[in-house]
């Protein structure tokens, strides 16, 4: 009987689940938002509904999930009408066909290389809110006036570096490509090189290129001098760091909270200069997409032209998470010298490539990397194998 | 199925004489039937209508059956197996028969949409036509599912556009009403003007309009008018035209057709439309996989660390587990319940966790490992140490769970035996070796190769210490020295091309399984595991 009873439970929940799933349905927005997001969005969505009547809900996913998720919901009738996201998602969400384009009214109010990377052929996809890089945090106690150019960075390396008791002039996290571009870019090379209509051509990589190369002799040359450690990951580096062990390391935004939580007197700029050229991060750009199963397109264009892309809510998304913002004028007033350090930065990269493709580069140049790293093979001929690897890997699909 | 009626019976007699008790149970059972088929009758119009078949054919299935089980008094056993059944049916059966049918089919990046649908989006693609003249709308609804825009283009003529066509004001079938005299149409037959914020609640449905231009704008056909924004009507034209009876979909605007091939929109000159669909694209997966150089290169190296990685996991934890357990075993060991409680720690940590940390402690610069040992080791840097590592952390994870079966294995053994043994002069090793250790390998055997089996796919352990690193110089795909089958498939599947190729990844799920599969029957076969051991017990 117990038995029965709780199988009887199961079915109804079961059937109950498939029944209420919420999705788009006309009049009534959904919005996929992550937990930091959610926040500011459904304070947002209350007001939307007090004034136009059209009731809005927000859902928690997380960041990672929000873009897995959809693939599934979305086709099946069942996804929401906006979504957060990363402009690198791009790519993938368009060729799946899950993202509609954006009639955007306030473009000018936004950074040109945030609105850039929510471009996706002719059309724009989303609304950015925030736009960052990775740049140089240094610790004072050890690094009092941050290097300018790469020879005053080995200077400075080679004063702090002391092997025996775990000090480190510098480190990036390895092997980690993000990390290692900006030093790659300076120089000149690139992952993915650009047709004359502006698109990415895939089956052009330049992650073999002179300045690639250069860029890697650089790294190499410290992990040989003793500045650099090999072998450290992320969480490694963040650890010798807040340990006050590392004068230097090559990281974004988001560690400056758990920096100033370990209470290190860093300082955040830009990585320096090589070769008298300016290092080029990936710059990230995240914002608000509209689905393309989405059944209130008009109503998410207005909910996004005239509640997301306003200063006040770019304020409060600004406040909730301490990202660089996308938003000219707010970025205009913003004093924190972290902040304008990244904004800076961000500026003056190059937006994540986001074709499908660069799915198929990932593994191929980290593990180049590490050979490198390791010492295992030179810059030169790592790389030209990495490149070799990557154009198959994306002519074999 | 014998001891199944015996069973029954007893079942029968025992509650003959309860008759109160079954009457209560009967009319409980009843009504929780009668709820169960009411909630499936009233949710199979819905499943119907939102063309969830397999959702509906299990409800129906599972409702009949559940009907069957609890009304016929022959399929009494039935109602304890149903459960299980049902999950199995759930769990089990349903998504091996998805892989196996995804493995079929081109599902990944790029073709995750239905046919229909990718056909919808591309025939739902209009291109703004800026020098056609926008139109201000006002909006009308009878709140009972009927709309109406009224347009007025910049020269102030006006159009009533209902049910799909456009008017003129002289020739609308719905009266126009200007109730207040205010020079603003309030009616449009009994359709009434939704003032400013009111639109909102209805956006859904008017964004759907599309006029087609006729002879009072332009005469041509071509050109349809759609909302823009809540301010205004533009004019658009189709970016697509699909034709079901070639199966192409022509560019309007340079009349390129694009034909359809393995799931995707292709023209005659091999330029591919973004968005394909999901089709069945036979063996092409499988043979994909067995053929291309890239693939099959670095397989047998991964091919043999898989193997030599799955045996070590299991004899090293094995051989670890079972010594402790004999420790333990021993009544003459003080404290064996504290020993006991702190050696199933590692067991009681999330594996995820311990993984990550063992992995901090393997870093050859700032690692304790090489700390403690004052040596630089390159554990997670150099193959053979990579190895190593991966081994001593699945050691660490693995040793409690082989202590805990060989624990309860020994309590299993008749003491008398070793009592023989000893009477018969036996050394404690001569008994371990030739008493303890085969009836053990009796009842563990099963457990061995399952444990084998799951250290073949351990894909978390490799990918939370290594990542499947270090990368081994040369290779054609990018591969790693620890990497075993599916980790390094899993880069296949998800790293390579442009991601997320699914239909790819169950192919390479089937072949594992039939690896699996194959070494473990072998397995059993040669160890006799699943035969009958104690016929005489």
């Amino acid at each position: 009987m117990k038995r029965f009873v709780v199988l009887a439970l199961v079915l109804l929940s079961v059937v109950g689940a498939a029944l209420t799933a919420t999705a788009s349905t006309e009049g009534k927005l959904l919005i996929w938002a992550d937990e930091l997001r959610t926040t500011v969005v459904t304070d947002l969505a209350k007001e939307f509904t007090a004034k136009y009547k059209v009731p809005v809900e927000v859902q928690e996913l997380g960041f990672g999930d929000i873009r897995d998720q959809l693939a599934v919901a979305a086709p099946a009738g069942k996804g929401p009408d906006i979504i957060v996201g990363a402009h690198d998602w791009l790519g993938q969400l368009v060729t799946n066909g899950l993202i509609a384009p954006i009639d955007f009214a306030k473009q000018k109010d936004f950074s040109p290389v945030a609105l850039n990377a929510f471009t996706w052929g002719k059309n724009l996809y989303g609304v950015p809110y925030a736009i960052e890089s990775i740049g140089l945090f240094y610790n004072k106690n050890l690094v009092p006036n941050p290097p300018k150019t790469w020879d005053e960075l080995l200077t400075i390396g080679r004063r702090i570096s002391d092997k025996a008791n775990k000090k480190y002039g510098f480190v990036i996290p390895q092997p980690d490509p993000y990390h290692t571009f900006p030093m790659m870019s300076a120089a000149g090379g690139y992952v993915f090189g650009t047709n004359p209509d502006g698109t990415l051509n895939p089956l052009d990589v330049g992650l073999n290129n002179q300045g690639a190369v250069r860029g890697l002799e650089l790294l190499v040359q410290l992990i040989k001098e003793g500045i650099m450690p090999t072998g450290i990951d992320y969480p490694t580096m963040m650890s010798l760091f807040k340990e006050g062990r590392m004068g230097m390391i090559v990281t974004g935004p988001w560690a400056i909270a758990e920096i100033r939580e370990a209470k290190v007197n860093y300082g955040f700029t830009k990585i320096p200069m090589i070769d008298g050229k300016a290092p080029r991060p990936f710059v990230g750009v995240q914002g608000f997409m509209i689905s393309s199963f989405s059944k209130n397109k008009m109503l998410a264009k207005a909910f996004l032209n005239d509640y997301i892309a306003t200063e006040a809510t770019m304020n409060a998304l600004f406040n909730k998470d301490p990202r660089p913002t996308a938003h000219l004028a707010l970025a205009a007033k913003i004093t924190d010298p972290d902040i304008i350090g990244t904004f800076e930065s961000a500026n003056a990269g190059i937006p994540m490539p986001a074709i499908p493709e660069m799915a198929s580069v990932w593994t191929a140049w980290s593990n180049a990397l590490e050979l490198i790293f390791n010492g295992k093979m030179t810059p030169q001929k790592a790389l030209d194998e990495a490149v070799v690897q990557i154009i198959a890997t994306i002519k074999g699909q | 199925m014998k001891k199944a009626a015996h069973s029954t019976d007893t079942y029968n007699t025992n509650h003959a004489g309860r008759q109160p008790v079954k009457a209560g149970l009967m009319i409980t059972k009843i009504i929780l039937l009668g709820l169960l088929n009411a909630l499936a009758l009233w949710a199979i119009p819905i499943l119907w209508g939102d063309s969830q078949w397999i959702l509906l054919g299990v409800l129906v299935i599972a409702t009949a059956g559940i009907d069957y089980a609890f009304l016929s008094k022959k399929a009494l056993p039935l109602r304890f197996m149903l459960p299980g059944l049902l999950f199995m049916m759930i769990m089990v059966i349903f998504p091996i028969g998805y892989t196996v049918y995804v493995a079929f089919t081109n599902f990944g990046t790029g073709h995750i949409l239905t046919k229909a649908q990718a056909v919808d989006q591309y025939t739902h693609r209009y291109l703004l036509q800026e020098n056609l003249p926008v139109y201000t709308p006002e909006y009308y609804t009878d709140n009972a599912g009927q709309f109406a825009v009224l347009l007025t283009d910049p020269d102030g003529r006006q159009f009533v556009g209902y049910e799909q066509t456009l008017y003129s004001l002289a020739e609308s079938p719905l009266e126009l009403v200007d109730e207040d005299g205010d020079g603003v149409f309030d009616k449009i037959g009994n359709l009434g003007r939704l003032g400013g914020l009111e639109v909102f609640s209805y956006l859904g449905q008017f964004e759907k309009l599309v006029f087609q231009y006729d002879d009072h704008l332009d005469n041509r056909t071509d050109v349809y008018l759609k909302m823009r924004s809540m301010d205004q009507f533009a004019s658009y034209v189709p970016q697509f035209e699909y034709s079901a009876a070639s199966d192409t979909l022509t560019d309007l605007e340079d009349g390129t057709a694009y034909r359809v091939l393995d799931g995707s929109f292709v023209s005659d000159s091999g330029e591919t439309l973004d968005v394909g669909f999901r089709t069945t694209v036979g063996w092409r997966n499988f043979t994909s996989l067995l053929t291309n150089k890239r693939i099959a290169g670095p397989f047998w190296q991964v091919f043999s660390w898989t193997i030599v990685w799955a045996i070590l996991s299991v004899v090293t934890t094995f051989a670890l587990g079972l010594l402790l357990a004999v420790l333990l075993n021993d009544a003459k060991l003080k404290l064996r319940g504290l020993y006991r409680v702190l050696l199933i720690i590692p067991y009681t940590l999330p594996a995820f966790i311990s993984a990550l940390i063992w992995r901090g402690m393997f870093n050859t610069e700032v690692g304790l490992i090489n700390n403690v040992l004052g040596m630089s080791i390159p554990w997670l840097q150099d193959p053979f140490w990579a190895k190593v590592a991966l081994i001593i952390v699945n050691l660490w994870l693995g040793f409690p769970y082989m202590m805990i079966i060989s624990l309860g294995a020994l309590q299993s053994i008749p003491t008398d035996l070793y009592e023989a043994a000893t009477v018969d002069g036996a050394s404690g090793w001569h008994q371990f070796w030739k008493i303890t250790f085969p009836l053990l390998l009796v009842s563990l055997a099963p457990l061995l190769i399952a444990s084998f089996a799951f250290n073949f796919n351990n894909f978390s352990v490799i990918y939370l210490v290594t990542e499947g690193r270090p990368a081994i110089a040369g290779a054609l795909t990018p591969t790693g020295a620890t990497d075993i089958l599916i980790t390094y498939t899993y880069r296949l599947a998800f790293e390579g091309g442009s991601g997320g190729r699914y239909g790819l990844a169950s192919a390479v799920s089937i072949l594992i399984f039939l690896i699996v599969g194959t070494i473990s029957w072998f397995n059993f076969r040669f160890t006799g595991a699943l035969e009958e051991v104690n016929d005489n017990g």
